[in-house]
C-alpha cells in the first residue's frame, strides 16, 4: 500500500506542481515574451538607452504600485494616489516658486530644496493618514473613503495656484532652493534617480512584507481580519500605516514628475491609480487581500511599462493600446483564478495522500 | 490535463498583445509604403544620396477623440510621409508626464524631428528642451510654450485676431445691445484667456452690451450643455452666447434648443466640421476657423527644410490669421481647410 502510494505521489504531484509554477510565473513569462517580440519588431527596443528609458518610465507606476500593494494586501484599495501625486507636486511647486507665507508676520520663508521634498513627502503621508483614519475610525469602506479623497486632493491641487501650473521650478541661488530638477534629470552611475528610488523602495518593501512582524500583520489583516484581531494584531494601526505608506509613495512620484517636467501642473497624475492597481493585480496580488508579493508587483509594473513603450514605438494607435492593455489585465486575472483552483487541488491531494499514507515516507 | 489547459490560456494572454503588435507593426508600415510610390523617383534616392531627407518624424498631439487634433495629426503626418519620412503618430492625452515619456521614446528611436501640439505651455518646456539637447528639433503647432529659443518653430493661429473678428460679428448680430453670456475654456489653458481677452477687447467698447454671466465649461460639450441649462434659469432673457470653442457652443446651443429658445444667438470658435454643419442648419451663427491644415502642413515642410538645410528660414514664432465662418461661407470649408471646388453657399 505504502509503496504504491509513494509510486503515484511524485508523478501526480509534479504535474500539478509544474502547472502551478507556470501559472505563478505567468506575468514573468508574458514579460519575457513581450520583450523578445518587441525586440524583434523594433530595432531600437532592446538598446540600452531605450531600456533605461523604459525602466525610468516604469518607475513612476512601480513606486505607486509598491504602496498600493501594501493597501491591497490588507484587503483595501487606494483610489486617491493619482490625486496625491498632483497635490504633492503642486505643494513642491508652491514652496519653490512662492515659498511659505507665515501668517500674521507677513514673512515668506523659502525652504531648502531638501526641506521642500520632506514637506511634500510628509504631506503625502498625512493625506494617507486621513484616508486611514476615515477607514478605521468611521468604518467607511476603503473604496469610498479614497474615492472621496481622489476628488478632495485634486481640488486642493487646483486651489494651490488657481488651476495654473507652477512653471520653471529651478529655484533661485540667492534663496538657496536650487537643484530641484536634479531629482528628475540627475543620474548616479549613469542610472536615473527615479530608477534608484524604485529599486530602493522595492527592496525595502520586499524586506518589510516578507521579514518583519509588520509585514506578517499586513498579510494577516488581509487574510482574515477577525482572526488577526483575535491573535492580537493591531488591525487599525496596521491599516493606518499602509495608507500612509501609499501616500508616501504617491508623494515620491509627485516629486519625481514635478522635477522631470521642471513644472507642477494640478492635473498631474490623473488616472495613475488605475495603472497602479493594474500592476498590483497583474503581479498576482489578490484584491481580497492576504495574498501577493512585492516581486509580483514589480513584474506587473514592468509588464505594463513594456506594453506601453513597445506599442508606442511600433506606432500602434492609442485606441488599440487601450484594448490591448485591458485584455492583458483581464486575462491575467483569469489565470490568477486558475492558479487558486490548482492550489486548492494540490492541497486536497496532499490531504488525500496524508490520509492514505500517514506513516513517514522514510 | 491541467497543464495543457493552462498552456493554452497562457498563449491566450499573449495573443491580443502580440498579434495586435504584429499587425499594427505591418499596417503601420504599409501606409507609408503606400504613400511613397507616387514620389518614389526622388525620395528613394534621397536617404542614400546624403540629402538627408528621410528618417523618423514623431507627430504628438492631444487626444484624437477631438477631431481638431485628429485632423492636425493626420495632415502633418501625411505631409511628412509625402516628403519622404516615416512617421510615428502618438497621443499625449494632455498629460505632460506622458508627453515627456513619448519624447524620450522618440529620442531613443533617433527621430529626426518632432511635430508637437503640446500638453501645457509651462509643463512642456522640459520635454522640448530634452529633445533639443539630443539634437532633435521640435516644431510646435497650435499651442505655444512659455520659453523661446527651445523649439525650432512655434506655428500658432492668431487666436486674438480670430477672437476679435468673431466678437465684431457677434456685436453686429446682437444689434449692439442686450444681455449675453460668455462660456470660457479651461482655466489652465492660455488660449482660453487669449480668446476671452479678444472678445472683451471688442465687446467692452459697446455700451449696450451687458455680460450677465461668465463661466467655464472646460472646452466640453456636455459641460457647455449643463452650464447653459443652469444659467438659463438665472438669466431667461439672455440674447446671445459667445463661447471659447465650438464644442461648448454646440453644447449651449443644444440646451437652448431643448429649452425652446431658438432665437438666442450662439457663436463658437475653431471652425470644426460639427460647427460648420450646425451653421448650415441655421443654428450656430458664426465661428472662427483655425487654420489647422495650414499649420500642420507648415510644420511638416519646415521640419523637412530644417533637417536638410539646418534652418527653417523663418522666425521661431509664426502666427497665422483666422477666417470668420458665417452662413455665407461656412459650406466652403471642411476638415479645417478650404474645400476644393466648393461653390457659394445658398
Amino acid at each position: 500500500m505504502t509503496a504504491r502510494a509513494q509510486a503515484i505521489r511524485p508523478r501526480g504531484l509534479t504535474r500539478t506542481e509544474v502547472a502551478q509554477v507556470l501559472l505563478r510565473g505567468t506575468a514573468l513569462i508574458a514579460l519575457a515574451v513581450m520583450v523578445v517580440v518587441f525586440g524583434a519588431l523594433s530595432p531600437t527596443f532592446l538598446q540600452l538607452t531605450n531600456l533605461e528609458i523604459l525602466a525610468k518610465q516604469t518607475a513612476i507606476n512601480a513606486i505607486l504600485a509598491i504602496g498600493m500593494t501594501f493597501v491591497i494586501l490588507t484587503g483595501g484599495i487606494d483610489l486617491s494616489v493619482g490625486s496625491i501625486v498632483g497635490l504633492t507636486a503642486m505643494i513642491a511647486g508652491l514652496l519653490i516658486n512662492e515659498g511659505l507665507q507665515i501668517g500674521a508676520l507677513g514673512v515668506i520663508v523659502y525652504p531648502h530644496t531638501w526641506m521642500v521634498m520632506v514637506i511634500a513627502l510628509v504631506a503625502g503621508a498625512l493625506v494617507g493618514a486621513i484616508n486611514g483614519l476615515i477607514i478605521t475610525r468611521f468604518s467607511v469602506a476603503p473604496f469610498i473613503a479614497t474615492l472621496g479623497m481622489l476628488y478632495v486632493a485634486r481640488g486642493a491641487a487646483g486651489l494651490l495656484n488657481n488651476g495654473n501650473t507652477f512653471p520653471n521650478l529651478v529655484g533661485r541661488p540667492e534663496l538657496g532652493n536650487t537643484g530641484f530638477a536634479e531629482l528628475g534629470a540627475g543620474e548616479l552611475l549613469g542610472v536615473s534617480w527615479a530608477i534608484w528610488i524604485m529599486g530602493a523602495l522595492a527592496l525595502v518593501a520586499w524586506f518589510v512584507t516578507s521579514l518583519t512582524p509588520f509585514g506578517r500583520a499586513v498579510y494577516a489583516v488581509g487574510g482574515n481580519q477577525r482572526s488577526a484581531e483575535l491573535s492580537g494584531i493591531r488591525v487599525d494601526r496596521t491599516k493606518l500605516v499602509v495608507y500612509m505608506i501609499s501616500g508616501l509613495c504617491a508623494a515620491t512620484v509627485g516629486l519625481i514628475i514635478a522635477s522631470q517636467l521642471v513644472a507642477a501642473h494640478p492635473a498631474t497624475g490623473e488616472f495613475f491609480e488605475l495603472n497602479a492597481i493594474a500592476a498590483v493585480v497583474l503581479g498576482g496580488t489578490s484584491l481580497s487581500g492576504g495574498r501577493g508579493t512585492i516581486v509580483g508587483t514589480m513584474i506587473g509594473a514592468f509588464v505594463i511599462g513594456v506594453l506601453t513603450v513597445g506599442l508606442n514605438q511600433l506606432g500602434v494607435s492609442s485606441f488599440w493600446q487601450l484594448i490591448v492593455k485591458g485584455s492583458v489585465i483581464v486575462l491575467a486575472l483569469v489565470l490568477d483564478q486558475l492558479q487558486v483552483r490548482v492550489q486548492r487541488r494540490i492541497a486536497l491531494q496532499q490531504q488525500a495522500h496524508a490520509d492514505v499514507a500517514p506513516a513517514p515516507a522514510g | 490535463m491541467i497543464d495543457r489547459r493552462t498552456a493554452g490560456l497562457k498563449g491566450l494572454i499573449l495573443i491580443p498583445a502580440l498579434a495586435l503588435a504584429a499587425c499594427q507593426g505591418t499596417s503601420q508600415a504599409s501606409p507609408s509604403a503606400a504613400t511613397q510610390p507616387p514620389a518614389t523617383s526622388e525620395p528613394t534616392a534621397a536617404p542614400s544620396s546624403g540629402g538627408e531627407a528621410g528618417g523618423l518624424v514623431c507627430v504628438i498631439v492631444p487626444p484624437v477623440e477631438n477631431p481638431f487634433f485628429g485632423a492636425m495629426q493626420q495632415i502633418a503626418a501625411d505631409k511628412a510621409e509625402e516628403l519622404g519620412y516615416t512617421t510615428l503618430r502618438l497621443v499625449h492625452d494632455d498629460d505632460a508626464n506622458k508627453q515627456l515619456e513619448l519624447f524620450e521614446n522618440c529620442i531613443s528611436q533617433q527621430a529626426k524631428a518632432i511635430i508637437l501640439d503640446n500638453a501645457g505651455a509651462d509643463a512642456s518646456v522640459a520635454a522640448v528642451q530634452k529633445a533639443k539637447e539630443a539634437g532633435i528639433p521640435s516644431f510646435l503647432v497650435d499651442r505655444e510654450i512659455t520659453q523661446e529659443g527651445v523649439a525650432a518653430a512655434q506655428i500658432v493661429s492668431n487666436n486674438f485676431q480670430g477672437a476679435t473678428i468673431l466678437a465684431e460679428r457677434f456685436v453686429e448680430l446682437m444689434g449692439e445691445e442686450g444681455e449675453y453670456i460668455e462660456l470660457t475654456g479651461k482655466d489652465t489653458d492660455t488660449n482660453a484667456h487669449v480668446r476671452s481677452d479678444g472678445y472683451h477687447d471688442v465687446i467692452d467698447k459697446i455700451p449696450g452690451m451687458t455680460m450677465v454671466a461668465q463661466q467655464t465649461a472646460n472646452w466640453s460639450q456636455p459641460e457647455g450643455f449643463s452650464v447653459m441649462e443652469s444659467l438659463l434659469q438665472a438669466h431667461p432673457n439672455v440674447k446671445g452666447v459667445i463661447a471659447g470653442n465650438d464644442t461648448m457652443a454646440l453644447g449651449a446651443q443644444a440646451a437652448l434648443i431643448a429649452a425652446g429658445k431658438t432665437d438666442v444667438i450662439v457663436v463658437g470658435f475653431d471652425g470644426s466640421d460639427d460647427a460648420i454643419q450646425s451653421i448650415g442648419k441655421g443654428e450656430l451663427k458664426a465661428t472662427s476657423l483655425q487654420p489647422v491644415a495650414e499649420m500642420a502642413i507648415q510644420a511638416a515642410i519646415q521640419a523637412d527644410l530644417f533637417i536638410r538645410t539646418g534652418s527653417t528660414g523663418k522666425p521661431e514664432k509664426q502666427s497665422i490669421d483666422m477666417v470668420l465662418l458665417t452662413p455665407d461661407n461656412a459650406c466652403q470649408y471642411e476638415q479645417f481647410a478650404p474645400k476644393e471646388g466648393a461653390g457659394s453657399c445658398s
